[in-house]
């Protein structure tokens, strides 16, 4: 195709080579920040900036031998684990009526269902804020915090599972029925291998969006921390080659995360294939 | 063999039954999804609107209906100044981000071979995946008096004295933004843009067009949903930006989402409510115009 838009136009090679130099100064944009925080934290000057005086590992010692950030690891997991959960059910469980059943005003929900996710998170957070401290009476904590998150994290889930689910042959589960099997073991014989690479992307997916978040946690985690919330609090009195450690270590679970959303699906799909190979061959 | 015997006259009506279960079980799908979103989304939204219109006496809440809130935020000019300031850096912010991400979009679907694209696209939306306070605090490093850029020139002999590199100022907000948005806006484009037949594009300059008017004849016309989509999903959530000015913009960088949370922190809830009102009534109704040509699955890559 590309070949063929050569032909048409005799600028079009030009062109071509002018627009793949933009895109190489759009990754630099987009990857020079970040390049530039994991070097920093790496460099020995006490300054966390030029000029480089060496590299050194020994921020990183201080980040493990800190118990605040202990302290505060410890809350961004359970609080991680808690959204993860209650999102991965929720997201999942909606996806269902969303893609099959014929409702009303079904573009309508589609979009009210994500608008937790189109609306800034700000506005989720002091309308919680007002809520669990003013209407609930409730004590600030890292479970109002989790609570906030997963409204934040389930439309994600729910769009993965939904695309998954759309492009379901549904004639599978009513051949599954009409073989006699009930809605139960339709569902776990027959729907859930189908989109557990789905729903399993969108657990990868909540966890690490939780993991990051902070505007909604930073109005209704009350005296905590979570990771995000102590790096700001730190922030404000200047960087340090401290939070560029634990911001690179931060940096560096969301990409393993995020990149283990993107290929372990198919590699269940590929692990999947080879067993029912197997059966089929017995 | 007896159970199977028994079975076999019974199923259809058995499988008309079953499916017609299926549509009910179907339906208790959303009972979670109404728990959370209801309690914990719509009634705290209901909730601010509520409070935008009661009145505080004697440092508490009482349930009188009032626009004393909405006068105190338009009577207070720094307040006025600040929402305009904000609408006119999401603007520019939204403008620049795409005027950087379609040309990139267009590389991307039409000039790259297509098993690159995904690998390209994913590179592109990863940083969207890390954390949203490290890739605004990864500026602090680059600009700034101590920063990066400043560094650099002064290393060079370029300038004798550190530069204040706008840091702390209106450009630097826009700059921030424009990085923290740019997946978005990319991700949108080319999804929109990977659907566009670009035979059609040949066609119409077979038939004489030049490159330009092809592309305005035939190309954006298709893709205008895709830029509609972008622009939403850009303009948005910066409307509710609070870190980026609060990190790079510092006083001279303030939004709106900056008054609004101060409001909140320092308890001032109705006033708060009030200025959170004034965005999420417009984002209402940019949401209410637009709806029709929303791609919310591009935008997520879903």
């Amino acid at each position: 195709m590309a070949r063929e838009a050569e032909i048409v136009s005799p600028r079009a090679g030009l062109v071509r080579w002018l627009l793949g130099g933009w895109a190489l100064l759009v990754y630099l944009f987009l990857f020079a920040p970040i390049a530039l925080l994991v070097a920093f934290s790496f460099n020995a000057n006490r300054y966390g900036t030029f000029p480089f005086t060496g590299w050194t590992g020994k921020w990183y010692g201080q980040v493990f031998g800190d118990y605040q950030i202990r302290d505060a690891l410890t809350t961004t997991l359970r609080v991680a684990v808690t959204v993860t959960i209650v999102s991965t059910i929720v997201g999942t469980a909606a996806a269902f009526p969303l893609v099959r059943s014929r409702l009303p005003f079904r573009t309508g929900i589609r979009v009210g269902m994500t608008l937790p996710i189109m609306i800034p998170g700000l506005l989720i957070g002091v309308s919680l804020l007002v809520f669990f401290t003013n209407v609930l009476h409730e004590q600030l904590s890292p479970t109002t915090a989790a609570i906030g998150q997963s409204v934040y994290t389930t439309p994600f889930v729910l769009l993965l599972v939904a695309a998954r689910l759309q492009g379901f042959d549904i004639s599978l589960e009513r051949a599954a029925a009409d073989l006699g099997a009930n809605t139960l073991r339709r569902l776990r014989h027959v729907v859930l291998p189908l989109i557990m690479p789905a729903v399993f992307a969108g657990a990868l997916f909540a966890f690490t969006l939780s993991l990051d978040e902070f505007i909604i946690t930073f109005f209704l985690i009350g005296g905590h921390n979570t990771l995000p919330i102590y790096i700001y609090t730190q922030v404000k009195f200047g960087i340090t080659p401290e939070v560029n450690a634990l911001a690179s270590l931060l940096l560096a679970a969301s990409l393993v995360l995020i990149g283990l959303a993107f290929v372990l699906p198919l590699a269940y799909r590929r692990v999947r294939q080879a067993v029912v190979l197997r059966r089929a061959s017995v | 063999m007896s159970s199977g015997a028994a079975v076999s006259p019974a199923q259809p009506r058995g499988a008309e039954a079953a499916r017609r279960r299926l549509s009910l079980t179907q339906y208790a799908g959303f009972l979670p999804a109404l728990v959370l979103y209801g309690a914990f989304f719509a009634v705290p939204l209901g909730l601010i609107v509520a409070y935008s219109f009661w009145k505080v006496v004697d440092y508490n809440v009482v349930h009188q209906w009032t626009f004393g809130n909405y006068r105190y935020f338009f009577s207070v000019s720094t307040y006025v100044t600040t929402t305009w300031a904000t609408a006119w850096v999401a603007a520019l912010s939204t403008a620049l981000t795409i005027a950087i991400a379609f040309p990139f979009a267009y590389w991307l679907a039409r000039y790259v071979p297509k098993r690159m694209q995904r690998v390209l696209l994913v590179l592109v939306i990863l940083p969207f995946w890390t954390s949203y306070l490290l890739r605004v605090y990864s500026w602090l490093n680059i600009l700034g008096e101590k920063g990066a850029v400043n560094r650099f020139l002064g290393w060079a002999h370029v300038t004798d004295h550190p530069v204040s590199f706008f840091l702390y100022d209106r450009p630097a907000v826009v700059l921030v933004l424009v990085y923290l948005y740019f997946p978005f806006a990319a991700l949108t484009l080319y999804a929109s843009l990977e659907r566009f037949d670009w035979d059609q594009f040949k066609a119409a300059m077979d038939l004489g067009a030049t490159p330009a008017k092809a592309m305005r004849k035939i190309l954006l016309p298709q893709i205008k949903p895709g830029i509609t989509t972008a622009v939403i999903f850009v303009f948005i959530p910066i409307l509710g930006e609070y870190l980026a000015p609060q990190l790079v913009g510092g006083a001279k960088g303030v939004m709106i989402g900056n008054l609004i949370a101060n409001f909140f922190v320092g308890g001032q809830y109705t006033r708060g409510a009030a200025a959170a009102l004034l965005i999420a009534a417009l984002i209402v109704v940019l949401l209410v115009i637009f709806r029709r040509s929303l791609e919310v699955e591009d935008a997520y890559g879903a």
